[in-house]
């Protein structure tokens, strides 16, 4: 498993912060790109994935602060993936999403809401079993996602803090995978908002860690933090090690305030044939 | 008379029209915020009592602010008693700093200091993106005068009804009802021609609106729209509209189709009936998906 070291805002935030710069040619784009390589995976080389890993999203988003992504894994490749990683080259903390895959999952699709603050490109990488890393990109035109204000019903918000929402779609039949999508009440706040009446920010308020297990086995592990949109939102799919018997799925979300959420969920199994 | 507007001789009168005896509006134009409109979007404006004046929105900039006032003063030199916010949009709230030497009350929802200490900053620096240097001098400037349910103001023989409501359009909704001219001044509350902004909770606007309509008044005032409609009736098409995209969206949220696909399902009808249709559709339906996917 990546070391946390690799992870801290802070880091992300003092390292990469750069200027609102949506004009930058494709060569300083590229040379960010190689530096953020560096900074997440070391020496280690990454290689191109070319159809193995594609990502899903908006050429122009609506709206900055929510910007559906999704990471798609071509089959035959997926069962050799361990891990994806989601980087926001320009976003002021880069690495949006590591998802640590465990036994159950099934890497297919995985998709989130992220926040993009300038015009950039996205990297997903795709890390095997044996420790080879595959990366492709996409650009998208969005800007301010980070800084734009979040709630826009803060009493809801405060009030539905921690709670979680379970949906599980209909399965085809016992060989096929479960298909989940998993809803967090949380702000997720950047920290990057500042208040004009009292001129101090807004503190950042984020989930960092998210375990999904599913009777107890790992589904995946998120690291994550600021780029997750508000009220994180992830469709996932695996595979129950008996899918003739029911099971519970269990999410368990750990937050930059140190506070601690878990909820579970009861899986039917599925219909026989 | 002449004295007070000498001192305002510089700053062109922002245009209004008196919809009914001393309620002034001035039309806002259906565009986004640039330097040519000087972000005078919405529709602003004035009431005027016997003793004072209350400013209900005071514009998207301090150049549409100063532009009120000097519209205000060269009508009257009553003092401005207050400036209500009736939310925290930019084109409704920048125009405040314009007013600051009339130490008015200013007045917002109780929610409203929240929503400016989350978004104020940043819509600031959207503005100055927009307008560049015309923003200068554009303020977030706090309420010190809050509304958590009803507050009765009274300009001298006026009496005004300010009524905070439960998020709709934004979480931090005032309404004011003149009760000389039942004259129902609901800024962004109503839509007309211009389509809706759905910055606060769907379902809760569907809501306010039925106890909306349920009020009799003889005209309303919309945020965006002409300067004077007919109440109820001028609250049909937003209600079509904000219904059709909570039906639909509950639809393909159902359907299992994801936030990415949503808006070529939702609301389709509705193209061609609103201007800025497709500026705004898509953050509508992505705020829509966002609340509705939690019932």
């Amino acid at each position: 498993m990546i070391a946390r070291a690799v992870f801290p805002l802070l880091l992300a935030l003092i390292a990469f912060a750069v200027p609102a710069q949506a004009e930058q040619s494709e060569a300083q784009r590229a040379a960010r790109w190689s530096d953020l390589q560096h900074a997440i995976f070391g020496s280690r080389l990454v290689e191109d994935a070319g159809d193995l890993v594609a990502i899903d999203a908006p050429a122009r988003a609506d709206d900055a602060a929510i910007v559906p992504v999704a990471i798609r894994v071509a089959e035959t490749f997926a069962p050799q993936v361990s891990g994806l990683y989601l980087v926001i080259d320009d976003n002021p903390s880069p690495l949006a999403a590591h998802f640590v895959l465990g036994p159950l999952a099934n890497p297919s699709e995985i998709s989130t809401r992220v926040r993009i603050d300038d015009y950039t490109y996205l990297h997903a990488v795709a890390e095997t079993k044996d420790g080879r890393l595959y990366a492709t990109a996409r650009f998208i035109k969005a800007a301010g996602g980070c800084s734009a204000p979040a709630g826009k019903d803060q009493a809801l918000a405060l009030e539905r803090l921690g709670k979680m929402k379970l949906v599980v779609a209909e399965r085809s039949g016992p060989a096929a995978p479960v298909s989940a999508k998993l809803l967090i009440s949380h702000p997720n706040s950047s920290g990057l908002q500042m208040d004009q009446a009292t001129r101090n920010y807004i503190p950042a308020d984020f989930m960092q860690t998210l375990e999904v297990t599913y009777n107890d086995q790992p589904v995946f592990r998120l690291e994550s933090d600021i780029a997750i949109s508000e009220d994180p939102g992830f469709n996932f799919s695996f595979r129950p090690p008996d899918p003739s018997g029911p099971g519970v799925l269990k999410a368990e979300v750990f937050d930059s305030s140190q506070r601690h959420f878990t909820q579970s969920w009861p899986v039917p199994a599925a219909a026989q044939m | 008379m002449a004295h007070i507007a000498s001192g305002y001789a510089e700053t062109a009168q922002l245009p209004v029209t008196e919809i009914a005896p001393g309620i002034f509006v001035h039309n806002g134009v259906h565009e986004e915020a640039s330097k040519s409109n000087e972000d005078a979007i919405a529709n602003i404006g004035f009431i005027v009592g016997a003793d004072a004046v209350a400013v209900v929105d005071p514009g998207g900039s301090i150049a549409e602010g100063e532009a009120l006032r000097a519209a205000i003063r060269a009508r009257t030199d009553r003092p401005v008693r207050y400036v209500i916010l009736t939310h925290v949009h930019p084109d409704h709230i920048f125009g405040a700093a314009a007013f600051r030497d009339d130490r008015p009350g200013f007045v917002g929802h109780a929610k409203l200091p929240g929503a400016l200490a989350q978004r104020g900053e940043y819509y600031l620096r959207r503005l100055h993106d927009a307008l560049g240097e015309t923003a200068a001098g554009s303020e977030v400037v706090p309420p010190n005068l809050l509304v958590s349910d009803r507050l009765d103001l009274d300009l001298g023989g006026r009496h005004l009804v300010l009524r905070a409501h439960h998020p709709a359009h934004t979480d931090n909704d005032l309404t004011i009802f003149d009760e000389n001219t039942r004259t129902f001044w609901l800024a962004d509350l109503l839509f007309v021609d211009r389509i809706p902004v759905i910055d606060g909770s769907l379902v809760g606007w569907l809501k306010e609106l039925d106890e909306l309509t349920a009020m009799s008044a003889d005209q309303a005032v919309p945020g965006h729209g002409p300067a004077s409609v007919l109440w109820p009736e001028a609250a049909a098409s937003e209600r079509r509209y904000l219904e059709a995209v909570a039906r639909d969206t509950r639809a393909v949220i159902k359907d299992g189709i994801g936030i990415a696909d949503a808006w070529r399902y939702i609301a389709q009808s509705e193209r061609g009936r609103w201007l800025l249709f497709d500026e705004y559709h898509p953050r509508n339906v992505t705020a829509a998906y966002k609340e509705l996917e939690w019932e």
